[in-house]
């Protein structure tokens, strides 16, 4: 370890602009300790502290010369990694059809971060779990993070609001930055970690730190960890909130909290995001621009009109099982790194680790949580299209269109997979695969808003972009050599026209084949054709209900789970489904009372798929996000949250 | 494009200041564009050019229903109207004239004007929705002008505005901004109020004061009851929400609670 007395700083950002970084770290700004490009060390927040308290924090002087003698601000970190606007790429579409998209890649400076606390880091390797594992790569986060230097500060004082020693994540920075960095009262240590820190190190002239300055330095890492304002219980927190979903804790909470995004928009964990289109009034020249968003805010959880988290009480459930709970089972680590920022700037005061504590003291039994899957290894950027092209259009109602799609290379696609297709300026929409035909494919579109009214009213020769494809697809391995029955409603038979097309075309694999649809009217009936193809295959019965029609209409009017229990339900079958919650949720009923198991049942969820690669947060479903995880799930693995309400 | 195949636009006015039409001007730089984009029929602001009578692809009203000729204007705005969008606090809540719907309007009347019997106003200002549907409200006081020029693009390139109904405190915290009532104690209405105006005041370190209207789940009573416990007076906590948008549902309520 190396020294410098306190008036040597300078050399520091000396230094790393030799190195060729510019400098971001705490300074004094509107009453606060922000993160903002510094010159040198007169910037620093030197003689400076924070006062924290629940939905308090004041700015007041110290009695001595500290410039880290503070603990954390409103900034962080994930600003300069993942900022709060960014463009993604540009688009274009031509008066001929034709569309392009360029992606839009960070070209900032190299950039130091200085003064990156301990629970910061643990932060920044949280959001790489996000951003960087499988199976999709963020390019943009990924590139700033290569990129930053990192000079960590040890803690030698806690706040009121910290509890790091509590989640692990701190006081002391041990790994995980370039430089270390910790403020005695009369020199600064540093110890590089890694060879660019080395470089920067090498630089400083420094001397070797004494051997009571070691002391010193470990004594003030031992008298934080015991200054902490806050703790928390940690241990089976995931098991412990998703046993206590109706805990009366989330009401009484709910009842004060603001729903206003303050603690998700300061964490610096969080990572929800939303995109939207802008363009010039034309809407020729257009782009697609990621905002930080919040699982507190109203579109955040909306579906085509339906709002899946309505009440606050909904929303800050949500968000508090996720943060501590099942962002275990997502990412193998807590989404909580103990800093208190939520705490501390929450407008009205609500202390994460007080509704943790009540919801611990009266608390309903555990319940397990899913066990983390190692992540499939990342692939490129997922969130810029790439253009694909209208080679045939069938009407299949009123309301709903096939369209033939063809892209070069070749997409390599499994029935039940979506994709997520957009046109310039108008915005994306996830639409399942329903079909393939040799190197081309179909997708069935049911016209319910401005981006899939528009991508309907498309033409053969036009071109639209295209995304993915993403998702698991259906189980036919699985399914193989059983009885195989498949319940769709409305347009959930798109998704699931592949799978029968499979099914029929290894009979011998699949012998015994049931399809059970329901629709509104008769003239809603997708695919009617092809299903008169089905109809002639042995092994293969089907029958359709629909929820009104006219005198002309000879067959069965009702719902769905009236005609699936017109057949004994063999427990031996597996059952495929997908149409609308309602609708599942009684199939799902009605197959259980028959004593099918909850494993041969597989549902194909819907939730707001906005980045369909895991990054924006939207379809958190439970521990799942149902772009990547899903969209098919066996039963058993959400049955805990199937049919329930808020999530 | 030509003249005869531009979406058609009248932009008119109710009681209002006039601060929203100002706003469409206000656009310098776009205003060409969407001159050239839309056919501007009638601008009360703006332009003299006389009534044709024919309908309009897309309405925008500012003011609030205030004087009875009002109640017919409206009513004829809609039946000529394919989308008729209501702009500003006025149009959306009643304005800032609705401060009357709590008092005794004639008693007003008689104190203000030396001859009361040359007024004919209503006893309260409401909100365009109360006496017509409406497709979109575009909030504000008075509105942002990139929120107008998002509305008018989307219309033309028949996407959806890009509008959020979220909190002020999301853009504020985009912006990177500190908060001023956590780190000063100074109120401030972001946590319960319609985005849109990208936080102005909270960027020149001062609280919301609500111009853009409540948002959805806006939690008033939660926000009020931390301001009372930070030493905030009652008869405050009733002028913070009887403002601009005094009248939208709300923040009629909260002040409501907070009167003797």
């Amino acid at each position: 370890m190396l020294a410098l007395a306190h008036a040597e700083l300078g050399r520091l950002f000396d230094a790393l602009h030799a190195e060729g970084y510019r400098v971001i770290g705490p300074t004094v700004r509107s009453a606060a300790i922000v993160y903002e490009e510094l010159d040198g060390p007169a910037d620093l927040p030197v003689g400076w502290t924070d006062e924290q308290a629940p939905g308090r924090y004041r700015l007041v002087r110290r009695d001595d010369d500290a410039a880290f003698g503070y603990v954390v601000g409103p900034h962080t970190w994930k600003a300069h990694l993942f900022p709060p606007r960014e463009r993604l790429f540009q688009a274009r579409r031509r008066p001929d059809g034709r569309v392009g998209f360029d992606p839009v890649l960070p070209d900032e400076p190299p950039t130091a971060f200085l003064g990156v606390r301990a629970c910061e880091v643990a932060a920044m390797e949280v959001q790489d779990r996000v951003f960087l594992e499988g199976p999709h790569a963020e390019p943009r986060y990924a590139a700033r993070r290569r990129q930053a230097f990192l000079v960590g500060v040890s803690c030698l004082e806690a706040g009121q609001l910290c509890f790091c020693a509590s989640t692990s994540t701190g006081p002391r920075v041990d790994h995980g930055v370039d430089l270390a960095m910790a403020e005695l009262p009369g020199a600064y240590l540093f110890e590089a970690g890694t060879e660019r820190g080395r470089a920067v190190l090498d630089r400083l002239s420094a001397r070797p730190a004494t051997a009571e300055e070691h002391r010193h330095l470990d004594e003030g890492i031992e008298r934080a960890r015991g200054q902490m304002g806050r703790t928390l219980a940690t241990d089976g927190l995931p098991e412990l909130l998703f046993g206590n979903l109706d805990h009366p804790r989330w009401a009484a909470v709910a009842e004060r909290c603001l729903a206003c995004g303050n603690c998700t928009s300061v964490c610096p964990t969080c990572f929800c995001s939303s995109a939207h289109e802008e363009s010039d009034l034309t809407g020729d020249d257009a782009a697609r621009v990621r905002t930080w968003d919040s699982c507190f805010s109203l579109e955040h959880a909306e579906i085509h009109g339906v709002n899946v988290r309505p009440t606050v009480e909904d929303r800050y459930r949500q968000w508090l099982t996720h943060k501590v709970g099942s962002w275990v089972s997502q990412f193998g680590v807590s989404g909580c790194v103990g800093c208190g920022r939520c705490i501390a700037w929450c407008p009205v005061g609500i202390d994460l680790t007080e509704e943790l504590a009540a919801i611990r003291a009266d608390s309903a039994a555990p319940a397990p949580m899913p066990v983390r899957q190692a992540p499939a290894a990342a692939t490129d950027d997922a969130l810029v299209p790439r253009a694909a092209v209208v080679i045939g259009v069938t009407r299949e109602s009123a309301d709903v269109v096939t369209l033939h799609l063809a892209c070069d290379p070749p997409l390599a696609l499994r029935p039940g997979q979506f994709t997520m297709l957009s046109l310039p300026g108008l915005g994306e929409a996830a639409i399942s695969v329903s079909g393939t035909w040799g190197d081309a494919f179909e997708q069935t579109i049911r016209d319910v808003g401005a981006v899939s009214g528009a991508l309907s009213a498309l033409r053969p020769g036009q071109q639209l972009g295209i995304r993915g494809p993403y998702g698991n697809g259906w189980p036919l391995d699985a399914a193989r050599g059983r009885p195989v029955v498949v319940i769709a409603g409305g347009i959930g038979l798109a998704p699931l026209r592949g799978a029968i097309r499979f099914l029929l075309e290894h009979p011998l694999d699949y012998p015994d084949v049931r399809l059970v649809y329901g629709t509104r009217t008769p003239d809603d009936i997708l695919f009617g054709h092809e299903m008169l193809g089905w109809a002639s295959r042995p092994g293969f019965r089907m029958a359709i209900t629909v929820d009104r029609a006219d005198l002309s209409w000879r067959g069965d009017v009702g719902v769905v789970t009236r005609l699936l229990r017109r057949e004994p339900l063999s427990p031996e079958a597996t059952y495929l489904m997908c149409g609308p919650e309602v609708m599942m949720r009684f199939a799902v009923e009605a197959l259980t009372a028959a004593g099918v198991p909850s494993d041969h049942l597989y549902l194909a969820m819907e939730r707001h798929m906005k980045c369909a690669a895991g990054f924006c947060g939207r379809c958190q479903y439970g521990p799942f996000f149902v772009c990547k995880d899903g969209p098919i799930f066996r039963h058993d693995q959400v049955a805990r949250l199937f049919g329930r309400e808020g999530f | 494009m030509a003249a005869a195949t531009r979406p058609r636009l009248g932009v008119f006015k109710l009681a209002s200041c006039d601060g929203c039409q100002l706003t469409l001007l206000d656009c310098e730089d776009e205003l060409l564009a969407v001159a050239g984009a839309v056919d501007i029929v009638r601008f009360s602001e703006a332009s003299s050019r006389p009534d044709d009578g024919q309908p309009f692809d897309l309405t925008l009203v500012e003011g609030s229903v205030s004087a009875p000729e009002h109640v017919e204007q409206i009513h004829r705005l809609r039946a000529r109207s394919k989308r008729l969008v209501t702009i500003g606090a006025c149009a959306n809540a009643g304005g800032i004239q609705a401060l009357r719907n709590w008092v005794d309007a004639e008693e007003v009347m008689r104190v203000v004007y030396a001859r009361p019997d040359y007024i004919r106003s209503l006893a309260t200002s409401t909100p365009i929705s109360a006496h017509v549907p409406v497709d979109f409200e575009l909030r504000g006081c008075p509105i942002a002008r990139e929120q107008l020029l998002e509305l008018i693009t989307a219309m033309l390139t028949g996407r959806r505005p890009a509008l959020r109904d979220e909190s002020v405190c999301m853009e504020c915290k985009r912006r990177g901004n500190v908060c001023v009532t956590v780190a000063t104690g100074e109120p401030c209405l972001g946590p319960v109020t319609h985005t849109g105006c990208g936080a102005l005041c909270p960027s020149y370190d001062r609280g919301c004061y609500g111009c853009f209207g409540p948002r959805e789940r806006a939690s008033t009573g939660s926000l009020a009851s931390w301001f009372l416990q930070q030493g905030m007076v009652p008869a405050e906590a009733l002028r913070r929400f009887r403002g601009i948008n005094g009248w939208s549902e709300a923040f009629r309520k909260e002040s409501e609670r907070h009167e003797r």
